[in-house]
């Protein structure tokens, strides 16, 4: 019971030290930009101390129409709804696509299904650099440019979901699927009826990863998009930052803005979120 | 014993199910995600600006490397350094390993010649590109390894919080690229009154330009003689010497800041499945904990090490979306990296031939990090 020995308490403190200091790191740049999206610019420049526990790294007094400006002079709230758009339709998309692949792959017996699987997961290793010129011709081709299809249809698939999927589908019991399909009910129905329904915490996570994944592109938007019709929120974000000038209160305020919406999804979904990424670190 | 054997077509239509499950998936990966790699390289035998124009055969490959010669030294030097390394690696006797060991410095010798030639005849922009590459891998994967195995260490076991700490030490990977490099943008700014510069200032250092000096970090804390040098191959490799700028150093910070808590998460996981039993019998023996740390925690999560290596460095190949942030187009690209490289020749240059081509190497070069990641795994997995 008495565990807490001599060595116990030294080394307690010590946990505790370096757990801090990581969490104070972690959390320190969201102060800053925080603070900064609430000062006035002036302050932003005379209200300078690096220590978030000192008064003077604060505002004087919280200037909420830095968020106002931001909101409503740099369109923000456009670049918002764009990506809330694309990121619902690539999501909707990926669900199914990776749903109905890791099925297959989990469940279902067919010819080359290592060979198959491998090299769906031999997309995950090839940088976005190399399939960007060939991605964006054929986008042209199709005249997918500055369209909704152009932005989402090349990310309703991906290799890490089907694979995060598999996983979990293949805990599932055969034995369910089995007595399903003794009662005649075909693969399509087992998947809606009772794989997905046991799978909400793997999909749940899948939905939340691939919506941060979204709201975060930043390079194929900015090849694809040429006018302001569609600007997602990480482009409208990069613009800002390269033309707001020394306004940093303005900055920060979009970044902030920019960010709530994954905040929030992560607050909501972090358990899951946590457990998956650790786990599936090592598989590949 | 069987009920039922299940008929040919029953084989047959579950065969039939399972393609067309997989036939969305396979659409979007394929077109989106192999045909390029085939379209890349046809690109690459283009002079293709914007518009599809004539055929060039290997031309954008021969700006690249500034001919066949250099090209083909390259890859002889690559593959000698390969040779010899497998020999050191496979043969235990002593006459093998030598020509192992010539063999790895002839092709060192090769490469350290013919660099200096592709920088003067080739694209020397390109060279500088893969210099920033190997800097970033350098400066950003063991760092982060050995922070992440610290904090791993202090997760490990049950104690009060430690949800807590995992939750918050992954936000940083979670959160929106963009929006975090922006801070960033500004902590490490120029101007006095940065976070940076504040800190600084409370040592009584003076000011520094963080992403705006081009300068290398062993040139500014050694003194400039390292820079000057004359025509000779050596001048290239003085830009080496100068070490990464201090504009990238701040950039591998946000890098460290970004994935040390996602390190640490991956090896606390490794840590957890480590039985404790071998600890308890080693510390029977006398182990001491140093000892108990190479000995057995270390073998144990070299999985996650060479994992978490292998993503780090060929992240490193990928990287954008920090770098197109957080670079300033004053300091002469001695923040991008190779991806950021291409990207510029594309986008900006409307270089299409051109940038194909890079990028075919770009490829070349993660795929033979790969594979080299898939040899090593084997050997480590089943040897400790």
């Amino acid at each position: 019971m008495t565990r807490p020995s001599k060595a116990g308490v030294p080394r307690r403190v010590a946990r505790y030290l370096v757990l801090g200091i990581g969490a104070f790191v972690c959390l320190m740049p969201f102060a800053y930009m925080s603070a900064n999206a609430l000062k006035t610019y002036a302050e932003t420049v005379t209200r300078v101390s690096p220590n978030p526990f000192s008064r003077d790294f604060w505002p004087a007094s919280p200037q909420w129409a830095n968020f106002a400006e931001v909101w409503l002079g740099d369109a923000f709230g456009h670049y918002f709804l764009d990506s809330f758009v694309i990121s619902m339709t690539t999501l909707a998309g990926t669900l199914a696509t990776s749903s109905l692949a890791a099925y297959a792959f989990a469940k279902l017996r067919f010819p080359g299904k290592e060979a198959i699987f491998s090299v769906f997961l031999a997309t995950l290793m090839i940088p976005e650099t190399v399939t960007l010129i060939p991605n964006f011709l054929v986008v042209s081709r199709l005249g997918w440019t500055d369209r909704l299809a152009g932005l989402t249809v090349p990310f309703i698939a991906s290799a890490f979901y089907i694979f995060l999927l598999r996983q979990f589908f293949r805990q599932i019991p055969d034995s369910l699927v089995e007595n399903a399909r003794m009662d005649g009910a075909g693969n399509a129905r087992i998947l809606r009826s009772i794989v997905a329904p046991l799978s909400r915490a793997p999909l749940f996570t899948v939905a939340c990863l691939d919506i941060a994944f979204s709201w975060n592109s930043l390079q194929w938007p900015l090849v694809v998009v040429q006018t302001p019709r569609w600007r997602p929120i990480s482009v409208g974000l990069a613009r800002l930052i390269s033309e707001a000038g020394p306004q940093i209160q303005l900055r920060m305020a979009g970044a902030l803005i920019s960010l709530l919406p994954i905040v929030l999804v992560y607050i909501v979904a972090q358990g899951q979120i946590v457990e998956s990424i650790s786990n599936a670190g090592i598989k590949e | 014993m069987r009920i039922r054997l299940p008929s040919l077509s029953a084989r047959g239509s579950e065969a039939i199910t399972a393609y067309l499950f997989l036939l969305p998936a396979a659409l979007v990966l394929g077109l989106f995600g192999l045909f390029p790699l085939v379209f890349n390289a046809y690109i690459s035998l283009f002079d293709w600006r914007i518009k599809h124009a004539s055929f060039v055969g290997l031309a954008n490959y021969g700006e690249i490397f500034g001919g066949a010669a250099p090209f083909f030294l390259l890859l002889a030097s690559i593959a000698l350094m390969t040779a010899g390394f497998a020999l050191i690696r496979r043969k235990r006797k002593a006459p093998a390993r030598v020509l192992g060991v010539l063999l790895l410095a002839g092709g060192a010798v090769a490469l350290a010649l013919d660099l200096p030639r592709i920088d003067l005849a080739g694209d020397s922009d390109m060279l500088r590109s893969f210099r920033v590459t190997v800097w970033y891998s350098l400066g950003t994967v063991p760092v982060q390894l050995v922070l992440g195995f610290l904090i791993a260490a202090a997760l490990d076991g049950k104690f009060k919080g430690k949800q807590a700490f995992r939750v918050i030490y992954l936000v940083p990977y979670i959160v929106p690229t963009v929006a975090t490099a922006a801070v960033f943008e500004r902590l490490f700014s120029l101007r006095p009154e940065s976070w940076a510069n504040q800190m600084l200032a409370l040592f009584g250092a003076r000011p520094l330009q963080w992403l705006r000096e081009y300068k290398g970090v062993f040139e500014m804390l050694f003194g400039p003689g390292l820079a000057s040098g004359s025509d000779s191959p050596a001048r290239y490799w003085v830009t080496w010497a100068g070490g990464p700028s201090l504009a990238l150093v701040s950039i591998m910070i946000y890098n460290y800041w970004v994935y040390v808590g996602y390190y640490a998460l991956i090896y606390a996981n490794a840590l957890a499945a480590v039985p404790r039993q071998l600890y308890e019998a080693a510390s029977l023996d006398g182990a001491k904990p140093w000892t108990m740390l190479r000995r057995i925690t270390l073998p144990l999560v070299s999985p996650s090490t060479y994992f978490l290596t292998i993503l780090g460095i060929i992240g490193t190949f990928k990287s954008f979306n920090s770098i197109y942030v957080l670079r300033d187009p004053s300091t002469g690209g001695v923040t991008d990296p190779m991806s950021v490289y291409i990207f510029f020749q594309f986008f900006h240059d409307g270089r299409f031939g051109y940038a194909a081509a890079l990028s075919v190497i770009l490829l070349a070069i993660v795929v033979g990090l790969t594979v080299i990641q898939r040899r090593s795994m084997e050997k480590r997995v089943f040897f400790d």
